[in-house]
Formats: structure tokens, C-alpha cells, sequence
């Protein structure tokens, strides 16, 4: 059998930020450079380093809507990091590696379908993107998305939270005491991709052995059921004792044994904020992990200070998970009840905050049952904010496999809205044509 | 005057230099057994009729490391690391490791001390050990720890040679680090003896002069600083060439360079008049090592390399038989078909085309073998540069910049130097699509580049300003200054004083003024949302290169 080897893309842009001082800054991943370079990971004959490539446009809008487009919001820093990720899938595709791990900035997963500015330090998604781009060139059809970040993936799973295809797993500090809010364990998935997105919402004081337990009893046994094509890992690294905008306390080692656990084929970095304490340690950990190397020794200098978990936590996660078992194991029945009270249709209006942009979003999304394939979305959205005022858009998303009488509907619907003229742009987002076509008014 | 000598794998060449022309010209077959008898009768024959003492500056490069490693003459190491929390070592460097205490992290703050009673313990088991070696994690960041250990290992096992990690390169990397420090300690002594001798044997022939070693790198040594890092002598047989090349034809645009000798093509890339730098350093033996050298490649083909069919198809090297058969030699090699195809005139055209025959299909003429043989050697070496290109072109990048407006690499030129050149680089050139050159004098390219190479020497600087120290980890020094006083010219400023500081005590002084900025980085460390300081990184160099142009006259060669 071939050793187990890692692809490791690593782009740490020491000429981007989002703002001199903000979190996500040029400084981000120089101590883990540092750490990097300084074990010699590179020189290792199970680690081979690429270089990333720029995504293009077409790679992005497989994915994203951007109002007005996605070129007026985003940089070459995006693309590079979206095709960091690509890099990473095709080095695994092409079978040059078993694993890789893309180790990029700036990260994405708070990035949704429709983009008005950055939220969450994400413009766009590059895990979504390069699941789409796996879809695309290497018809790779079920996907499982293991979201380790502290804070809820919640723009990936707003990307798929229509696709059966997509199990999309998010594990992170309860919304009710962290950024986004998000990622309560209500939320499922549309009903015709119900249970297909899974929320897990820890407590703060979360430890290696809660995050273990979760894993051990609900994670890995899930995978195993949806048996998914390639599992892919977004990982932050912000479950660490020390980071500064979070309150769980995983360490290194927790980390590394759950990249082992995982077995992701593609990990691709997302938030982690203790850029000097946790982030040489945790992404060594990580990298050592993947490659099937040795990583009982990396462990941080201050480890002594990691607080232990409470019993009230450990309670509280053991009730969690009975909770998610139950439903795991009724998501048949739960998705057949599901579609039945929809009917032909399902619609959710939310309100988005783009922290980092200050835009205020209003959306209402309106997905078509259909019994015949996977119907299709209607995304009526108005935005708000410095420096532009208001924009508005109106979309239809025709994904894969859709009928001839969903394409035509949902096209349909975006001529009704264009001649209507009450919005400032109009899209089609056609997956089977894998184009985004922008229709003026 | 100016002397120069290397020993290759196959033969052993010496130059005489005289205001920028070869004077003298002399080749020798090397001896493996005893590489100074090749070095003692090459140095003969090109001094016959020259007054030794006009000789100012005597420069060599060897094979005596490279050699002693691959035969595995090496010392029996004592190897301590303090390798803090990260990767296990065990298994993936030479020689058996001993784990101490102690750890400093990636800002150069100490987080465990190390301890003077597992030292001793150590070097009570390691008591028949010669010489040792200290490395420590991230001793570049801050060298106090694997000072204070060496200075332990002094004292309870006194060896006759110890090497430091620092001491070999001041860049991250500790693998390197440790393997670098690890053969130095390993090559010391048996480097030492050679040292010696060579010195004996010059002396003896009223050679005054100081006396140089050539590194990977193209920069020399003074011979008596060498003696404490020999493992800088390594692989100088390719860089010698490279310098031999910049003497003789500094290419302006992109070029290949190929250096076609006996056993071995090595090829380099040039960029702006110098040879690219392999970005981490030099693999012995598998084992990376922060030695600092030229991107180079090797590949099997050369003017010996054996020439037969296996199953009916042609094969040309990667390993020789002895010359070839023009040249009295048992087994058809590369430089019989350059004779056949007329592209060369030395050597029996008769035993050549015995040779062709030999290896040629019933359907086959001689020439046509010939022919068929140098277009099977040529591709060879095509593919190797091809894929040197590619992995060139491939190389990560770390900042934005960098990869929207990086451009490949793309050759211009190609040049060829060494005895297989004039037959085999035009026919290689061809296939790249490239023009050609093979300058005068290339048959002892490496014997010139040897005489003409300058002395180098780097120095690492990184200062903190949060932290208000800055260190240099090739002189051990940790220098402390008021916090946040201190900007990246200060920097710089202070980088120029260690590097001459350097070069002073490793004999070269005078070579401090041709310095040039290697690498810089600025980073702003913010805690919270204020500045709280910078952290700099600057690299500056004796710049590689050659003392003056070289000319040779054709007649000489």
C-alpha cells in the first residue's frame, strides 16, 4: 500500500488585509509560517507543496451572486485563495497525494449565495467553490462538508441547504453566545434536503473531550450512514483555549486526533485568531496528522493553562447528542412529513448583517418542490449600506438535474421580475449550463 | 597570479590565471583513492616553468566530502537537540538523536529551560565519541539555549569538534539545521587531514599564497575557516563550473548552463548574469540540508556515459565503463558516437566505429547508430531541463503579488562547458529551440572558476522591536535595544557592521564592500487592535561571483 502523503497549499497573502489592524491581517499566518518552515514540514517526503492557482470568475459565479457583480467585490487575493483550494482538490483528483490540506487567507465560510460585501472576514466561498468545481471537472457527485470552525458555517450552509447531495456538518460555540447567530439545531435543510445540513451547537468550556465525543458518537457514525464521495473539512482553527474571539478550549492535540478521526480528503483552513499561541501548534498538528506522520509532540508551551471541561458541559453535550440521534435516525420519516406539509413550495425570509461591509440584508427565498427533480430557488434580495445606499437583485437558481418545467419556471420567473422593474439587477444561475447569466432591466 | 584546481569525478584540472587570461592549462585523471596525488601531480604539470611564488591566491575545489559521505568515511557523532514541542525527529535525520529539555518558541522567548544534569548524564553514555554536535529549535530566533548546552557538552565530554546548528545557517528550518550540523561534525576530521595536507604539499612547492576551498555556493573560504565548517565544501564540483561559466561568459539574458563532463551533465539556470539559488539548500544523501547552493540538477549523461541495447532498444548512461572506446577504453560510450558523427576529432576513429557497430540494429550503419545514440543523450538531458523548468515554475509563493505578476522562467541561451560541450550542447540546444554558446576555455571551466571565485558569507539579522532585542545567529549574538526605537535601516545598518564583522574573522575583509541585500521582511505585530511593534528579517550577503572576467585563447585548450 502507498504511505499516506499530503498536499499541502499554502498561501498565507503577507501582502493582504482587511484592514491594518483587523483580525484577518497580513500577520495572520506568519508565526505559523514560522513553525512550519522551522519543523522542515516541507522537506518531508509525505508532504509535497503546491502552488495556488487564480480561480477564475467563472469559478467564483458557479457558486455566488454578487450585486451588482463579484469583480467589483473581491480581490486577487479571493481568487487566489478560492484556487488554493482548487489546487488542493486537484492534487487529491489527480491522485498525486491522498489527502490536502489548503492553507489559505482570507478564508470563506460565512460567505453566502448571494454576496453584497464581506461578513465574517469571507467574501466569497472557497470550500463551496471548489466543491462546485469538483462537481463540475471531476463529477464527484455526494459531498460531505465537516465544519470545524468555532463560529457556524452559516454562508456554507446557506450555499447547500437545497442539495441532498451536499451533507453539510457544522459543529461550533452555540449562536446564542457567538458570531453569526446562527446554526441552531433547527435548522436542517430545506425539506427536500432535510437533515441533510446537521448544527451542533456546543457550549462555551467545550474540550478536547466534548468535541471527541460529538465525534466519536455522532460525526464519524453519520459519515459512515450518507456515505458521501469525499468528505472535505473546513477548519478553523478557533476551537483553541487561547483565541481570542471565541471561549472554547480544544487544543492542538485535540485537533490533530480529530483530522486523523476525520480522514477528510481536502481540508481547507478557515478562521482560527490566536495567530501566535494556537495556530503554529494547531495547523503543525494538523498537517503531521494528515500526513500520517507522528504528532504526540506538538503540544503548546502554555498547555498547563487550557481549562478543563465542566460536568454541567459534559452533561449538556451527552444530552445533545441523544437529542441528534434520535433524529438521525428519523430522517427519513422526518424528511417524507417535511416535504408533505410543504407542498409544492417552501419559503424563508431572513434578515443578514454584513459585519465587515456594515450592510444590512433583506431576503426572501422561495424554493420549488418538485417532485421530479430538484426543483429550483427564487431569491428576491435588497441590500443596505456605506457607500452604494440601497441595491436590489432578484435571482433563480436552476441547479443540476432540473426538469424542463422548473428551467422553464424559474426563467420564467426572472423575465416576469426583469420586465416588473422593481430591482436593479436580474440573474440566472443555470448549474446545468454552469453559467450565471446577468439580465438587465 | 592566480591558481586554480578541481577535482571532478573523473579528472583532476588546474589553470594558471594571469591579468584575466589562462595561462596554463593542465589535466590529470582523478585519484579516488587518494585524491591529493591527483591534486599534487596536476599542480606539477601546470606550474612546469613558473615561478611558484608569483602565485597569489591558490583556490581548490574537492570532492573529499561529497566522497568521504558517499563511502560513508564519516565520524560516529554525538547528536543533542533540543527540539521543544512539533515534529519527531527520530528516524528522519542521520545518526542517532539525544532529546533535551529546553525549548524557545517561534519569537525567540524561552518557554522551558534546559537542564546541565541530563547533558552530563548523555555524554557519559557517548563517551568514545569524537566530536559532536548541538541544535536547538529555533535557536535562530534567539541562540542563548544551544550555546549554554555546547558549552555543557565541552566540559563533560569534551570533544575535539563540536558544531552548533546557528553556526551553519541562521535561517528557519531546524531539520536542515540539524543535518547540516550533524556532517560537519561527521566530515570534520577526515576534511582536517585533507586541509593538512594540501597545505604540506603547497608548501613544499613554494606555494605562499593563501589558500581557498570553494563551497556549493560558488563563494570560497579561507582554507584554515573552512576547517570548522567543511560541510560547505559539498557538491563544489557543479558550482565551480557555474563559476567557471560566469568568468568565462556572463550571460545577460535567461540561460540554461550544462556542464557536460565524463559521467554527469549538471545544469543550471541564470538569471540577470547569476545563477538561481536552490531556495532551502543542498540534499545529502537524502537528507536535507541547510548547505546553501546553486538550483542545480544532475542527470547521467556524459561523454563515458555506456552506450548498449537492452532488449533491442538503445540506452544510453546513467553509469560509465571506463573511457570510451576511442580512447582506449573496453565499452561503447557517448563520446565514440561524437566521433563517428564527426562532431568531435580527438580520440581512434577506427575503435569509434567499433564502438558504433557494436551497438548498431543489423539494419544499422555505423553513423546512423552514431546518430540514433546522441539523439536518445540529447533528449535525455532535454527532459531534465524541462523539468527542472517546471518544478522552477512551480516553486509556492507566498504573497499576492508574487503570483499576479510573477513571470516564468523562460531561457534564452543555452551554454555549454566541460569536455562532452562542443559535441553534445549544440545537438540539446536544437531540441530546447534555444542559440548556443560554448565559450573558450570551457574544457577546464571548473579549474577557472575555482581561481576567479570571490570569498562569500551571509549573515541573518531579526529584530523584534516588541521585544526590543535583535539577534544574529551565525556570530551568536543577541543585542538589546530600546523597545520600538529601532527601524528596518537601523536594521540594515546593523546587518552591514556583523557582516563585515564576519568576514573579518573568516580572513576575507576585504571582500565586505561587494555586499548585497538578500532578503528582507517587515511585518507589524498587533495586539488587540494596536501596533505594538515589527518584526524585521534581513539577509545580506558577499555576493557570489568571480574576481574578474577570464579569457582563454583556443590554441590553449
Amino acid at each position: 500500500m502507498k504511505a499516506a502523503s499530503l498536499g499541502l497549499v499554502f498561501f498565507p497573502a503577507f501582502d493582504w488585509a482587511i484592514t491594518p489592524t483587523h483580525p484577518e491581517r497580513e500577520e495572520r499566518l506568519l508565526y505559523t509560517r514560522d513553525q512550519i518552515v522551522e519543523e522542515g514540514l516541507l522537506d518531508l517526503p509525505a508532504i509535497k507543496e503546491y502552488r495556488p492557482q487564480l480561480a477564475g470568475l467563472a469559478d467564483i459565479e458557479r457558486v455566488h451572486i454578487g450585486v451588482p457583480n463579484i469583480e467589483s467585490l473581491i480581490t486577487d487575493a479571493h481568487l487566489l485563495s478560492a484556487g488554493g483550494a482548487i489546487a488542493a482538490a486537484q492534487a487529491v483528483m489527480r491522485r498525486e497525494v491522498t489527502n490536502a490540506f489548503a492553507l489559505v487567507r482570507p478564508p470563506g465560510h460565512h460567505a453566502m449565495r448571494v454576496v453584497h460585501g464581506t461578513r465574517g472576514f469571507c467574501t466569497i466561498n472557497i470550500e463551496a467553490v471548489m466543491v462546485e468545481y469538483l462537481r463540475r471537472h471531476y463529477g464527484v457527485q455526494r459531498i460531505a462538508i465537516v465544519d470545524t470552525d468555532v463560529h457556524h458555517g452559516d454562508g456554507t450552509q446557506d450555499i447547500f441547504y437545497h442539495d441532498p447531495d451536499t451533507l453539510f456538518i457544522s459543529f461550533h460555540q452555540d449562536g446564542r453566545t457567538l458570531y453569526p447567530g446562527t446554526g441552531a439545531m433547527s435548522e436542517l435543510g430545506s425539506p427536500g434536503a432535510f437533515c441533510s445540513t446537521v448544527n451542533i451547537p456546543l457550549p462555551p468550556g467545550t474540550t478536547d473531550a466534548g468535541l471527541h465525543e460529538v465525534l466519536d458518537r455522532l460525526v464519524l457514525p453519520m459519515l459512515e450512514d450518507f456515505r458521501p464521495d469525499m468528505i472535505i473539512n473546513s477548519a478553523g482553527q478557533d476551537n483553541h483555549y487561547s483565541d481570542p474571539l471565541a471561549n472554547m478550549a480544544v487544543t492542538a492535540q485535540g485537533y490533530a486526533r480529530l483530522a486523523e478521526k476525520l480522514k477528510a480528503d481536502i481540508a481547507v483552513l478557515e478562521g482560527g485568531y490566536s495567530i501566535e499561541d494556537a495556530l503554529p501548534y494547531v495547523n503543525t498538528g494538523i498537517i503531521l496528522a494528515m500526513a500520517g506522520l507522528d504528532y504526540s509532540r506538538v503540544i503548546e508551551p502554555d498547555n498547563a493553562r487550557c481549562p478543563r471541561q465542566s460536568v454541567a458541559t459534559t452533561n449538556y453535550i451527552a444530552k445533545l447528542v441523544a437529542e441528534w440521534q434520535d433524529i438521525w435516525q428519523g430522517r427519513d420519516r422526518l424528511r417524507r412529513e417535511a416535504v408533505a406539509k410543504a407542498g409544492g413550495w417552501w419559503q424563508q425570509r431572513r434578515n443578514i448583517y454584513y459585519d465587515d461591509s456594515g450592510i444590512q440584508e433583506r431576503q426572501t427565498e422561495t424554493v420549488r418542490l418538485c417532485p421530479r427533480c430538484h426543483g429550483y430557488q427564487l431569491i428576491d434580495t435588497q441590500a443596505q449600506g456605506y457607500p452604494f445606499g440601497m441595491k436590489s437583485a432578484f435571482a433563480a437558481i436552476i441547479p443540476r438535474n432540473s426538469c424542463p418545467a422548473c428551467r422553464a419556471q424559474a426563467r420564467d420567473a426572472v423575465h416576469k421580475a426583469r420586465q416588473a422593474g422593481r430591482h436593479d439587477c436580474c440573474f440566472i444561475q443555470d448549474k446545468q449550463e454552469d453559467i450565471l447569466v446577468p439580465c438587465g432591466t | 597570479m592566480l591558481l586554480g584546481i578541481d577535482v571532478g569525478g573523473t579528472f583532476t584540472d588546474a589553470v594558471l590565471i594571469a591579468d584575466g587570461q589562462v595561462v596554463a592549462a593542465a589535466k590529470t585523471p582523478t585519484t579516488r583513492q587518494s585524491l591529493l596525488n591527483g591534486v599534487v601531480t596536476v599542480i606539477d604539470k601546470v606550474l612546469t616553468g613558473v615561478d611558484a611564488k608569483k602565485i597569489r591566491r591558490a583556490a581548490l575545489s574537492t570532492t573529499i566530502v561529497t566522497n568521504a559521505l558517499v563511502e560513508g568515511k564519516t565520524d560516529k557523532v554525538a547528536l543533542f537537540l533540543l527540539p521543544g514541542p512539533g515534529l519527531n525527529v527520530t528516524g528522519l535525520i542521520p545518526g542517532e538523536p539525544h532529546f533535551l529539555s529546553g525549548y524557545t518558541d517561534h519569537r525567540g522567548r524561552e518557554q522551558a529551560c534546559p537542564a546541565e544534569a541530563e547533558v552530563a548524564a548523555v555524554c557519559r553514555k557517548l563517551e568514545d565519541h569524537e566530536v559532536a554536535a548541538v541544535a536547538a529549535k529555533f535557536a535562530v530566533r534567539n541562540p542563548r539555549q544551544e550555546q549554554l548546552v555546547t558549552d555543557w557538552v565541552n566540559k563533560y565530554l569534551q570533544p575535539k569538534h563540536i558544531t552548533l546548528g546557528t553556526q551553519v545557517s541562521g535561517s528557519l528550518n531546524y531539520l536542515r539545521r540539524i543535518n547540516s550540523a550533524y556532517y560537519n561534525s561527521a566530515v570534520w576530521r577526515i576534511f582536517s587531514r585533507f586541509a593538512q595536507a594540501i597545505e604540506a604539499a603547497l608548501a613544499e612547492r613554494d606555494i605562499i599564497a593563501p589558500v581557498y576551498i570553494l563551497k556549493a555556493d560558488g563563494g570560497t573560504l579561507p582554507l584554515t575557516t573552512a576547517k570548522s565548517t567543511p560541510v560547505e565544501a559539498i557538491f563544489t564540483g557543479p558550482a565551480a563550473s557555474v563559476l567557471g561559466i560566469m568568468a568565462l561568459t556572463k550571460p545577460v539574458e535567461p540561460a540554461i548552463s550544462l556542464d557536460m563532463g565524463g559521467t554527469t551533465t549538471d545544469i543550471a539556470l541564470w538569471q540577470h548574469g547569476m545563477p538561481l539559488f536552490a531556495p532551502d539548500g543542498a540534499r545529502v544523501k537524502d537528507y536535507p540540508t541547510a548547505v546553501r547552493s546553486f538550483c542545480l540538477r544532475s542527470v547521467g549523461i556524459g561523454g563515458d556515459s555506456y552506450v548498449r541495447r537492452e532488449n533491442g532498444l538503445l540506452a544510453v548512461g546513467p553509469m560509465r565503463c571506463g573511457p570510451a572506446m576511442a580512447n582506449g577504453g573496453l565499452a561503447p560510450a557517448v563520446t565514440d558516437a561524437l566521433r563517428v558523427a564527426g562532431l568531435i576529432d580527438y580520440g581512434d576513429i577506427g575503435l569509434a566505429r567499433q564502438a558504433m557497430e557494436r551497438v548498431a540494429e543489423a539494419t544499422q550503419t555505423a553513423a546512423e547508430a552514431a546518430w540514433e545514440t546522441l539523439r536518445l543523450a540529447a533528449a535525455t538531458v532535454c527532459q531534465a531541463v524541462q523539468d527542472m523548468l517546471a518544478e522552477q515554475a512551480a516553486r509556492p509563493v507566498y504573497k499576492v503579488e508574487e503570483l499576479v505578476a510573477g513571470r516564468p522562467f523562460k531561457p534564452e541561451l543555452l551554454i555549454g562547458v566541460g569536455g562532452a560541450a562542443s559535441g553534445l550542447a549544440p545537438l540539446v540546444a536544437k531540441q530546447l529551440e534555444l542559440p548556443w554558446q560554448i565559450p573558450p576555455g570551457h574544457m577546464v571551466a571548473n579549474a577557472v572558476g575555482a581561481a576567479a571565485a570571490r570569498p562569500t558569507t551571509e549573515i541573518t539579522l531579526r529584530a523584534d522591536t516588541a521585544q526590543g532585542f535583535y539577534t544574529v545567529p551565525e556570530l551568536g549574538v543577541i543585542q538589546e535595544f530600546a523597545k520600538r526605537r529601532f527601524t528596518l535601516q537601523d536594521a540594515w545598518t546593523a546587518a552591514g557592521t556583523h557582516l563585515a564583522e564576519r568576514a573579518a574573522a573568516g580572513g576575507m575583509a576585504e571582500a565586505a564592500d561587494c555586499s548585497e541585500r538578500l532578503y528582507e521582511e517587515e511585518f507589524n505585530l498587533i495586539r488587540g487592535f494596536n501596533t505594538i511593534g515589527k518584526i524585521m528579517t534581513c539577509k545580506l550577503q558577499i555576493k557570489p561571483g568571480v574576481l574578474m572576467p577570464v579569457q582563454m585563447r583556443e590554441a590553449e585548450l
